[in-house]
């Protein structure tokens, strides 16, 4: 298996230090550049596996790089943001951003975000038809999900949710991607409703709906289905 | 560090721009003028109407009265005038012979004399009163300016004293650890050296607590700004469960949240931030392996959510203190104080309301009531 290869725009050299250590250990090539338009240019001319992206370059916003590599390009990227910045990462992801972490934050959650974005872009072998994740089931055929083996309903408006959140294991759905693939374009504003179904959809599918294990808020942007 | 300092200079500032006079000065000297002449003319006029039945000489009480009142209620010139005006009135439409301003008998002029000293007086005293009254205005201004100054200094040092102390120490225990494995690295036990990596990130995590709750509340002194939407509480307390992460590892944690639960009216990132911050202060607070509940109900037109623990609870007239900017409840505190004034600054942003109670049984009960609409 080729290693993948992954393009760091960041122009801290603290964090670039242990970001090279660490993909370095985890078996990752690496390429670093410090500025917007070098994320830009090399982006297009070394073809990398994944993105690593901060928002806070010195030349540009990050978010003017996720726009101008996303004209041409769906390869996977992962933002570094600062925590209390809600609306920067929901402009990055509703701008074709894979996932985000915050600042400061720990390498297992950075890693588990690249693998995420990562199996994104792999080749899509065939999965078969049943999902699974924690003690739920999902025939996506037969439109059935169990719990603990037995059949549980669900209504339209939630199948059709946690099927897309199934499609996208893993990754940040923000608000508004959500609201467009379950309700369509003329309900993005209607983040409210979106609340009261994941809501429901906790009740029927989590130990402890306070606690949720897979279907997890991320607090101002939107929500993540954790399946591992 | 000089920005809370900053926050109250402006808040000053506001308040004296608040004070200017909303009702210009020339207007209201041409009021009185007017409302002193009606009182004359009332006067004149009940006066006109006693005439047959009263002794001139009590007629000249009613033009006092009216002066009494005018002198009161204006300042000294009108005032005067309205003596003399009294004074001619009275002459003119009481004393025989009426219509002339001629006078039968000379006793009047010890009336005159009398209303013009009573007026004069009157509206001297009246004049020194409303300029005390002023004078102490100024200096209540002066003295509540003093006492948020001596707040403002009060809060810089308390501020500086936990940033060299709250700082300092898990700096010291970086630079310690990092220097360790740097210099001995080699010579360490294995079990040592995950000890001090630990520790390393362990404190490293505490700075940044730190510096996101100074970094609030220097963003909160300015006001808040709540970006409002409905939630089911159970979506935010959840997230915050979910961020305070291992904290709550050798925890019980129950919650009681009712599916009947109206939504909450809320900033979702920020009431979070309320809840991690009353779980962190449980988990500092009270003994490893104690519960920890949160609890909601629907109380009248509100929410009410409880944060309990079975900690030691509070030391007597605490309950109130501890939203205190800067105020640790207990000795060994191990914060700088400004995680419940978060608490406070949010919920109240939110017009609700937050309040420790002790516990029946031992502990603490933290309730915020929330109201269900705006």
């Amino acid at each position: 298996v080729a290693k993948p290869y992954v393009l760091i725009v960041e122009d801290d050299p603290q964090i670039r230090r242990f970001l090279r250590a660490t993909l370095t250990a985890e078996g990752y090539l690496y390429h670093e550049v410090l500025t917007a338009e070098d994320g830009i240019t090399q982006s297009e001319a070394r073809r990398p596996d994944l993105i690593l992206l901060d928002l806070g370059l010195p030349d540009h916003d990050g978010l003017d790089v996720i726009r101008r590599v996303r004209e041409s390009s769906q390869v996977p990227i992962v933002v570094l943001s600062a925590r209390g910045q809600e609306a920067d990462k929901i402009s990055a992801l509703d701008l074709g951003a894979d996932d985000y972490v915050a600042k400061p934050f720990g390498v297992g959650e950075l890693l588990a975000r690249i693998r995420v974005a990562l199996r994104r872009s792999a080749p899509i072998t065939d999965e078969g038809t049943v999902r699974c994740f924690g003690r739920v089931e999902i025939d996506l055929d037969l439109r059935l999900v169990k719990v603990d083996g037995e059949q549980v309903h669900l209504t339209p408006n939630e199948y059709k949710l946690l099927q897309v959140l199934i499609k996208y294991p893993g990754r940040v759905l923000t608000h508004r991607q959500l609201l467009n693939e379950v309700w369509g374009p003329n309900h993005l504003d209607q983040a409210q409703y979106l609340r009261v179904y994941v809501a429901q959809l906790r009740r029927k599918l989590e130990l402890d709906p306070a606690r949720p294990k897979h279907l997890q808020t991320e607090p101002g942007v939107g929500y993540r289905l954790v399946i591992e | 560090v000089t920005t809370p300092a900053k926050a109250s200079e402006e808040f000053i500032g506001a308040a004296e721009a608040s004070r200017s006079p909303a009702v210009p000065k020339v207007p209201r000297t041409a009021r009185e003028f007017v409302f002193a002449l009606c009182i004359v003319g009332t006067s004149t006029l009940v006066a006109l109407a006693l005439r047959p039945y009263v002794a001139p000489t009590n007629l000249a009480m009613i033009f006092l009265l009216g002066v009494v009142v005018i002198a009161i209620r204006c300042k000294r010139h009108p005032s005067v005038l309205a003596s003399f005006l009294s004074v001619a009135a009275f002459d003119y439409f009481c004393v025989p012979p009426y219509l002339t301003l001629r006078v039968s008998d000379y006793e009047y002029v010890l009336t005159f004399v009398g209303m013009l000293v009573v007026t004069l007086v009157i509206s001297t005293q009246t004049a020194r009163i409303q300029k005390q009254a002023e004078g102490s205005a100024i200096s209540r201004q002066k003295a509540e300016a003093a006492r948020i100054q001596v707040e403002t200094e009060q809060m810089r040092n308390a501020l500086l004293s936990a940033i060299s102390h709250d700082i300092r120490t898990p700096l010291a225990s970086i630079t310690g650890a990092a220097s360790t494995l740097q210099s001995q690295g080699e010579k360490l036990q294995p079990g040592t050296r995950q000890e001090l990596l630990e520790s390393i990130a362990e404190e490293a995590e505490r700075l940044n607590r730190l510096v996101t709750n100074l970094l609030d509340m220097t963003r909160f002194e300015s006001g808040i700004e709540l970006r409002k939407d409905l939630y089911p509480l159970e979506e935010i307390v959840g997230s915050a469960l979910q961020r305070m992460g291992r904290q709550l590892d050798q925890r019980q944690v129950t919650t009681y949240l009712p599916e009947s639960l109206p939504l909450v009216s809320a900033d979702d990132v920020l009431l979070g931030q309320v809840i991690v911050n009353l779980l962190e202060n449980a988990t500092k607070y009270t003994p490893e392996g104690t519960p920890i509940e949160v609890a909601a109900e629907p109380s009248d037109g509100a929410i009410t959510l409880e944060i309990r623990d079975r900690g030691p609870g509070f030391a007597p007239g605490d309950e109130r203190r501890i939203f205190e900017k800067f105020y640790r409840g207990r000795a060994e505190g191990r914060g700088v104080g400004l995680g419940l004034a978060i608490c406070k600054a949010i919920i109240e942003a939110h017009r609700g309301t937050i309040e420790a109670l002790s516990r029946t049984g031992g502990g603490a009960i933290f309730r915020i009531r929330l109201p269900l609409e705006g």
